[in-house]
């Protein structure tokens, strides 16, 4: 009960109306920003509406140690839960850990396939039956291409959707007239869904960039809430 | 030999099983000039390593009792505490650890941070116990010390810093740069036994002046004194040691020192260490609680002539009858003199008082503050207080994790049966994690313990040192009984049929306890029971929940409270409240949606990478829920949160599915729902057993 509310109620259906009922199974989305805007915190709220639906999801790090990644789950499932029911909140949160693992790698350490087929293995040894992954932390400015074709031409495979977060450094314009993420650029065949994230008068607005093959809308009506790190109307 | 307290160490080796633990140990005996020949752990010459001194662990090439050994070096007094890896005798480790004022972590140079290190890095820091690290066989192929030292940062969250660094790797192991003096240092002599200081080779002076600035940069955090002597370029090696040493002690830095003990190099260095960083037992503060002040603390002086406090942490049989391993706090303890103890409130006298080697003994006239000694024949068991007469102080008992699986044992003959009751009532004094008791139903004889391997050292103990032949019967995992909902009761107990009758009324409800086992509340206005009688209710709940009507198993997690009742002038009685308790809660305890709980353990496995899909698979086939996997390019670490009545036989498993490449460690982490199936089969087992 608590949970059909929960998903129902979520801004997230905005993103997923913009989107045309959802990123879609075979395709990469992007959420790009500079460096401490809340992408974590957007992807993991990604997550946990996924998992609100019993979707079993997979949640790669490059970047962050595990504990780290949980009090993530732990702090954004919290403000979620706000003002509800203590019992409902626990059973959610069992069910949530039963349907979320999360694998984490180094980047310089483990090549692209070797994560793919850690993932492959978890998916199937493991009988993880997750549809979707989200990465966080994957540095594009030192992959390739090549690697995130791998990538997606995995998630096609294992029908799966996939959630990239892009840091975006150095000095601006970071982006293009478009407002199109220059270090991206050359990864624009796979990505099917860029969002970019600005702060602007403290607010962090999201913007639809790249939207499959529609025409893409810009500006979204969503905003991150500096306070609660939540994704808002 | 009466040593100052500020030259004295009280050190514990901590480390995963192979990280070369035992063979250091044997080194550091060796320097120490205990020991004239030195052997290797797995002893290609079938001697075994001194400290290994039990016949079971030479088998098994793994070290199980902590023995404590004393050494010199450079006229300081070091006790060394020789602390099992293997994670199913954490117990002998932590009592190790509440000993100890400093540990060496020993890492292997290949293998890193494992599941293991984890563990026993968790311990060091629960009893705040400050930490050298020494990385091992460098000489190893793939010998990667920096990795290492950045896994103690990055995965250990330590802050760690490099204090050497080595002179080639591998075969080409010669020496190491020691960061302090700015010194190449060499091991020569058969043995190492000779040091010869050098000038840093050329083509590494540059590395070493980069790893020097990493090392003050970090070191001068704890010294205004020296940070000052940085920025104006005139540091001593006096000023970094007084640095490294409040960081260290203080737990705010870990000095990460090299070498191979296998290759006799390092161990000097890593001696003189541990003399410069680590504390001595005055830097330590220790408390004690006083019995008749509910458990008030008291600090403890690490004074000799002080009132004496000392604490029984291991015993061990010998040919001369039990030793009981003691550490002193406060005061000494002279032989001939009287001391008492605080647990049986006996007072007895010291006989023998002993300084220990692994297997050899000195004996000694007196011992004071900070030392560990043994005392003879005394009896008693581990974890007691023995204190001056007078005293009334017990020293913080023990953390003690709850036993998770149980074994029945039958002795085979009825020579077996009177050993197997002596070594029993050994092994529940050493280990207060292993029990025994006797099922009033069944009449067998139960053991409990940690896991499986655990109980099985025990069994294979009672069959080499006492001779007992035992059958033991399948594990039993440890279950429990809870309640889902609040319900409930209105219980009357009347029997008025001659003699004297019984009357009790209880009226209240019964409801789950997040935290806890069993809470009870009297929230009854007025005296309707009267006063006297509400203990005897407790007592009935209590007994209630001992044996659940589900499964057989203690129930737990119940809040109960009285808010209502009568009683009878003449017939209400202790027994007939009892009575009453115990039957209200079986009418309420069927309302409140009962069910099964079982123990899940936190499950960590660790192997190459190329593994990992056979690991997940291993994992999901045994109902384990994997929470997170993390690879750093060859190995791989999985962890999981695993049902126990799964992980029989796990061991083997895994060696199967990873060539023997893969090792786990697991710990008890909570009681989880049982699913259905498993608590029908539970509940079906039981309807039987009541049935015959």
């Amino acid at each position: 009960m608590v949970k059909t509310w929960l998903v129902k109620r979520s801004p997230l259906r905005i993103l997923e109306n913009a989107l045309q009922g959802g990123l879609g199974k075979g395709n990469i989305a992007v959420l790009a920003s500079r460096k401490g805007i809340g992408k974590t915190a957007c992807l993991v709220h990604i997550a946990l509406d996924r998992l609100f639906q019993d979707k079993p999801i997979i949640h790669v790090s490059y970047a962050s140690r595990v504990d780290y990644i949980i009090t993530w789950y732990e702090d954004i499932f919290k403000e979620i839960m706000k003002n509800r029911d203590a019992k409902a909140a626990a059973e959610i949160h069992d069910d949530l850990i039963r349907n979320r693992v999360i694998m984490n790698f180094k980047q310089d350490a483990a090549r692209t396939e070797r994560v793919l087929q850690s993932i492959e293995a978890m998916i199937t040894a493991g009988k993880f039956a997750a549809d979707t992954i989200i990465v966080d932390g994957y540095d594009f400015a030192a992959g390739t291409p090549e690697d995130l074709r791998k990538f997606r031409e995995f998630a096609g495979k294992l029908g799966l959707e996939l959630w990239f977060s892009a840091s975006l450094r150095g000095e601006e314009p970071i982006l293009d007239s478009k407002g199109f993420p220059l270090v991206l650029r050359p990864f624009l065949d796979e990505i099917s869904v860029l969002i970019t994230m600005v702060s602007r008068n403290d607010l962090v607005r999201l913007s639809l960039i790249k939207n499959k093959d529609a025409p893409a809308p810009g500006e979204l009506p969503l905003k991150l809430d500096p306070r609660t790190l939540l994704i808002a109307e | 030999m009466k040593t100052d307290i500020l030259n004295k160490r009280n050190i514990g080796i901590s480390a995963h099983i192979d990280s070369g633990k035992t063979t250091l140990t044997e080194r550091i005996l060796f320097y120490c000039k205990k020991i004239h020949k030195m052997h290797e752990v797995k002893g290609k010459d079938g001697v075994g390593a001194t400290m290994d001194s039990m016949e079971l662990e030479r088998e098994r090439g793994i070290t199980i009792s902590s023995a404590s050994t004393n050494v010199e070096w450079s006229e300081h007094s070091i006790n060394i505490i020789d602390t099992p890896g293997h994670v199913d005798f954490t117990i002998e480790v932590e009592r190790a650890l509440r000993v100890l004022d400093g540990a060496i972590l020993v890492l292997c140079s290949v293998g890193g941070v494992q599941s293991q290190t984890i563990t026993v890095d968790r311990q060091l820091r629960r009893y705040d116990v400050p930490v050298l690290a020494f990385i091992n066989k460098l000489d190893r192929v793939g010998a990667n010390p920096i990795k290492v030292k950045n896994q103690l940062s990055e995965n250990l969250s330590h802050n760690a810093v490099l204090m050497q660094f080595p002179i080639g790797l591998e075969d080409d192991l010669r020496g190491l740069v020691d960061l302090v003096r700015m010194k190449a240092v060499y091991f020569d002599g058969t043995d190492g036994e000779n040091i010869r200081y050098e000038d840093i080779p050329a083509d590494l002076i540059n590395e070493a002046r980069v790893r020097r600035e990493e090392m003050l940069d970090a070191v001068s955090m704890f010294s205004d004194e020296l940070m000052e002597a940085v920025l104006e370029d005139r540091v001593t090696e006096d000023q970094i040691k007084e640095a490294v040493r409040r960081g260290t002690i203080r737990r705010k830095l870990i000095p990460v020192f090299m070498g191979s003990a296998y290759k006799n190099k390092g161990i000097q260095l890593l001696l003189e260490a541990v003399v410069n960083y680590l504390p001595n037992p005055a830097e330590v503060e220790n408390v004690a609680q006083a019995i008749e002040e509910e458990g008030k603390e008291v600090k403890l002086a690490a004074d000799p002539d002080a009132p004496c406090v000392a604490l029984a942490f291991k015993l061990e049989d010998s040919s001369y009858g039990q030793l009981t391993y003691i550490r002193i706090y406060q005061g000494s303890v002279r032989r001939g003199t009287e001391l008492y103890n605080a647990r049986t409130r006996k007072t007895f006298r010291v006989g023998r008082l002993i300084r220990m080697h692994a297997d050899k003994m000195d004996d000694i006239e007196e011992a004071a503050c900070g030392d560990i000694v043994v005392l003879f024949g005394i009896d008693c068991a581990s974890g007691d207080t023995f204190t001056d007469p007078g005293l009334n102080l017990t020293m913080t008992s023990i953390y003690v994790p709850e036993p998770v699986i149980s074994l029945a044992l039958a002795p085979a003959d009825s020579k077996s049966s009177s050993s197997m009751a002596k070594a029993l009532n050994r092994f529940t004094k050493e280990d207060p994690t292993f029990r025994a008791h006797v099922d009033p139903e069944s009449k067998q004889t139960i053991i409990q313990g940690m896991g499986e391997l655990h109980l099985d050292v025990y069994v294979e103990r009672m069959r080499r040192e006492y001779k007992a032949e035992v059958q033991t019967g399948k594990p039993q995992v440890a279950y429990r009984e809870t309640i889902g909902e609040r319900a409930s009761f209105d219980y009357t107990h009347k029997k008025q049929t001659g003699g004297a009758g019984q009357y009790a009324k209880v009226v209240g409800r019964i409801e789950p306890l997040a935290e806890g086992n069993f809470e009870f509340r009297n929230e009854i206005k007025g005296a309707k029971i009267p006063r006297e009688f509400i203990p005897s209710c407790e007592k009935g709940f209590r007994h209630a929940l001992e044996k659940g009507p589900t499964i057989g198993f203690p129930i737990i997690g119940i809040k109960v409270t009285l808010v209502d009742g009568l009683s009878h002038d003449v017939d209400s009685s202790d027994i007939a409240f009892q009575t009453a308790a115990r039957e209200a809660f079986k009418q309420a305890y069927h309302r409140a949606k009962p069910f099964v709980l079982e123990p899940i353990m936190k499950v960590s496995v660790e192997g190459p990478a190329e593994f990992v899909g056979s690991i997940f698979g291993s994992l999901n086939q045994r109902r384990g829920i994997i929470v997170s996997s993390v690879e750093d390019g060859l190995f791989a670490r999985v962890d999981a949160e695993v049902p126990l009545s799964e992980m029989f036989g796990y061991s083997n498993a895994l060696r199967t599915l990873t060539q023997g490449k893969a090792e786990f460690t697991m710990e008890f982490l909570k009681y989880g729902k049982a699913p259905a199936h498993i608590a029908e089969a539970l509940q079906n087992e039981y309807e039987e057993k009541k049935k015959n």
